[in-house]
């Protein structure tokens, strides 16, 4: 009999409004630039050791961990690392492989069209393997849709995807993301490697922008 | 689904009052009394506690955060004085290690370096799950060795203070030249305005909490979060 396991997300409702940045210790060179402490970084570790618990319950022994660049690569590094030490210390051994694929599909903080991929498009490796993608954040899943009919040409045996953050947007695509780390109202969010404009990677915690930070690291969009 | 409550975060105050602390006003990271806690599956925590526990109330993640920001505040005003941590066992000791070793890194890594000892004292004041009316300090025999330094108290969970306070006088008649204390938890309950911690982690509803080395009847000490004991928990592991 199956015994009900809540298996989350840990939900952020809209109204939360953050922690007070002098609470924690963060980078001082971004004191202006962020509103407040989102999701402190240890708790992010924490759910992400639970993350790691449910792949292995549902991987046999191998698994193709395929990292989404730039923005996921704490989290899959976080993840892996917990699927090694799981691995370690019990009978049970997933023999994990990880590769990259980088996407750009940001300018400022609006998502763009298309799913543009950075370097090769070749993904033959995953054919007749197990594939965990691992992503950082999943907003409208029309990046994650699009990455998911690439990878399914390749023919895989199984795909799964690893969201850390899933946002709770109008045309939010239920059930896209496997496993769930927190999910969470439509702010734009940096910290652990997500970026704006490739700033705030340094940043341990996950974390609001202010204003400041908006109109500090703005890049103008390009016309050519 | 599980849900974040508010946490209200509040500057630090220096407000001195009598009878109960208006919630907010020790510095620490404020958990409302309404604060429901995680739902343990959303996090790992050693099996042979199911049951045992009602919730995650504080991850173990989010107190080394918060560590180590408390850390941070300790170097800035503690500065170049050598201190001696005193560290209360046997609840005080994961939070003493953490704290210590944040202190040490940060020192390690900067120009202004604390020089410190740390040594230990051990209460027991308590049976079950209620505070008992006598203190018995065990390991300070002979504290001499205070005289005319700056002494760091490192103590897990401050409720009444009632326990602080007679600590504290106990240190004060060794004659060191400054002490600050520096609690973890700060509970919000009737207590003795002058013995509000001077480094707070988190100030919380009245709970009997466990885990990170507090223990209810030296069980749970092996757990990692801070959590709520279940009534099925407090029946079995009682004396």
């Amino acid at each position: 009999m199956d015994t009900a396991v809540i298996k989350g997300p840990i939900v952020i409702p809209d109204d939360w409004p953050g922690y007070s940045l002098e609470l924690f210790s963060y980078p001082e060179h971004y004191h202006e630039d962020i509103d407040s402490v989102y999701i402190p970084h240890g708790v992010i570790m924490n759910r992400v050791e639970r993350l790691a618990r449910y792949v292995m319950d549902d991987f046999g022994d191998s698994i193709v961990v395929l990292c989404v660049l730039k923005g996921g690569y704490k989290f899959c590094v976080d993840l892996v690392e917990f699927i090694k030490v799981l691995g370690r210390n019990s009978n049970k051994y997933l023999e994990t492989r990880v590769e990259f694929i980088r996407l750009k599909s940001y300018l400022n903080d609006q998502s763009t069209e298309e799913l543009q991929i950075i370097g090769s498009r070749d993904l033959s490796f995953l054919r007749g393997k197990s594939v965990l993608i691992v992503e950082a954040i999943v907003d409208t899943g029309k990046t994650m849709k699009a990455l998911l009919k690439h990878v399914e040409t390749f023919e895989p045996k199984m795909v799964k995807v690893a969201g850390l953050l899933v946002k709770r947007v109008p045309n939010m695509a239920e059930d896209l993301t496997d496993y769930v780390g927190f999910e969470i109202p439509n702010h734009f969010v940096v910290g652990y490697a997500l970026d704006y404009n490739e700033y705030f990677r340094d940043l341990n915690h996950i974390c609001v922008i202010s204003k400041i930070g908006k109109m500090k690291y703005k890049q103008e969009q390009s016309n050519g | 689904m599980h849900f974040f409550s508010c946490f209200v975060c509040v500057q630090e105050s220096n407000m001195a009052e009598p009878a109960v602390r208006p919630e907010g006003t020790s510095g620490g990271i404020v958990i409302k009394d309404d604060w429901p806690g995680y739902g343990l599956d959303l996090f790992s925590y050693p099996a042979h506690y199911a049951g045992d526990l009602d919730c995650v109330f504080i991850p173990h993640g989010m107190i080394m955060d918060r560590t180590e920001r408390l850390a941070r505040n300790i170097m800035d005003d503690l500065g170049d004085h050598d201190i001696v941590v005193l560290c209360v066992l046997k609840g005080g000791y994961q939070f003493c290690v953490d704290l210590v070793d944040r202190i040490k890194a940060l020192s390690r890594n900067s120009n202004r370096t604390i020089p410190m000892r740390v040594h230990f004292i051990r209460l027991k004041s308590y049976l079950n799950d209620k505070s008992t009316e006598d203190l018995h300090i065990l390991g300070a025999e002979d504290l001499s060795f205070l005289a005319g330094k700056n002494v760091l108290i490192v103590e897990a969970i401050v409720g009444t203070g009632k326990t602080m306070e007679t600590l504290l006088k106990y240190v004060e008649a060794f004659r060191p030249k400054l002490i600050k204390v520096a609690g973890l938890l700060v509970k919000r309950v009737p207590h003795n305005a002058a013995c509000l911690p001077d480094y707070v982690g988190f100030e919380i509803p009245d709970r009997f909490v466990v885990g990170y080395a507090l223990d209810y009847n030296e069980y749970f000490r092996d757990l990692t979060h801070i959590c709520v004991i279940s009534k099925r928990g407090k029946m079995k592991y009682k004396i």
